[in-house]
């Protein structure tokens, strides 16, 4: 069995699409092939990937309550693919948003659903995530978290002629567990979707989120946005204002 | 102040100049947006791509009353006039706020009165519910007090629907 997984962030490295993808990935046996959609370019390599695979998993993030329009420009064309060359594989897709509920992510899944209905291919179902972009963040944090732990290791095995480094350790598990906690949930859902892509049937629609409360989730988006725009300098350049067009 | 966004054809033009205050065309001649947030962060209210969308955001953000003119994709808006609205982010601010019992940015123009999607083009049931809903969340998102959607089932009635 063949399945292709399609990293449709726009973004070019660490995004959350990628991530919720290499998740995805260790749960599905057999044949995988992952390819990046970000511009027209990409169109045709994907599409030949596609002519002889059972599957295709879509991560991708949400933008204005629904599918990016780059990902649409290649639905179209994947639609007339398909009809094409007779191709009826099954659909599933990850969707992820910056908000904290992932049930916010419902058009998207009812608009590859859709699509699925006029492009005679199986609709999977998905699983739609929430405070993805902070999944990310700390996907991140863990993988410093990992680097930091091997040079306290090496460390102390040239002070000490040992590898037991206890506090780094002890540091690498704590930050182990809050991992695995926050993904909870979307490891659940995403286990679950990878039995049902093995088999080839579909999984339905489920909604998963970070585990935190929403108003602490709030917290951490606001003063991350104000750290980026302070860094980034946009809190000097009319941060909130009402900006007018200045061009025609 | 009227502003229409449409991803109609250049026949179109006069009569769609003739109903508002502001066109703003969804010819597909430009790049979809990024992800970089520095609508939000770097520039504020305006894309990093200095292409016909530099702007839009400051266009779409002075209408009191919007109206969207696209072709139906899958019960969604076409990818012309999905890349329009995608790159136009910076009409909320970075800050997040409950609406609707749900998380949503604050918005940088404040709320307003009226948004009407008007969609043409072969449509299912299926699809249409999927608009009405899609079309319910961009106004929460947006904060627009009333949200409204009218499928067309030929263009001939778009003058009436305007």
């Amino acid at each position: 069995m063949k399945t292709v997984f399609i990293n449709a962030s726009p973004k070019q490295r660490f995004c959350a699409s990628a991530y919720f993808l290499f998740l995805q990935r260790l749960f599905v046996w057999g044949q995988k092939v992952t390819e990046k959609l970000r511009t027209p370019a990409d169109h045709d390599r994907i599409l030949r990937e596609l002519s002889d695979a059972q599957a295709v998993v879509f991560s991708l993030p949400l933008y204005v309550d629904a599918v990016p329009s780059h990902v649409l420009r290649f639905m179209e064309k994947m639609e007339a693919y398909c009809k094409e060359n007779g191709l009826h594989l099954s659909v599933y897709c990850i969707a992820n948003n910056g908000f904290i509920e992932g049930k916010q992510n419902e058009p998207l899944m009812q608009v590859f659903e859709n699509f699925c209905a006029r492009a005679g291919l199986v609709w999977g179902g998905g699983v739609g995530v929430g405070g993805g972009v902070m999944l990310n963040v700390y996907r991140i944090v863990y993988l410093v978290q990992i680097g930091i732990l091997l040079l306290n290791i090496l460390l102390t095995l040239v002070n000490t002629g040992s590898f037991y480094a206890k506090d780094a350790l002890m540091n690498f598990g704590k930050h182990t567990a809050i991992i695995l906690y926050l993904n909870l949930g979307v490891l659940f859902y995403l286990i679950r979707m990878g039995r049902f892509i093995r088999r080839g049937e579909s999984a339905g629609k489920k909604y998963t989120r970070i585990l935190i409360p929403s108003f602490v989730f709030i917290l951490f988006a606001d003063i991350f946005f104000v750290i980026c725009s302070i860094l980034e300098g946009g809190i000097f350049r009319g941060w909130l204002a009402k900006k007018k067009p200045t061009e025609a | 102040m009227k502003v229409i966004l449409h991803d109609l054809g250049p026949e179109y033009e006069a009569l769609i100049e003739q109903k508002c205050d502001r066109a703003l065309a969804a010819d597909g001649k430009y790049a979809p947006c990024q992800g970089c947030f520095g609508c939000w962060t770097k520039h504020p209210a305006e894309c990093f791509m200095k292409d016909k969308l530099h702007q839009a955001c400051r266009i779409l953000g002075q209408a009191d009353e919007r109206v969207i003119v696209t072709k139906n994709l899958y019960g969604g808006y076409s990818a012309a006039v999905k890349n329009v609205l995608d790159r136009s982010i910076g009409t909320s601010t970075p800050f997040s706020t409950y609406r609707g019992k749900q998380m949503h940015h604050t918005l940088r123009y404040g709320r307003r009165a009226l948004s009407r999607v008007i969609v043409y083009g072969d449509i299912t049931e299926a699809e249409k519910e999927t608009f009405r809903l899609l079309v319910q969340r961009n106004g929460l998102n947006e904060g627009i007090d009333r949200s409204e959607v009218v499928f067309l089932s030929d263009l001939s009635e778009l003058e009436g629907a305007l």
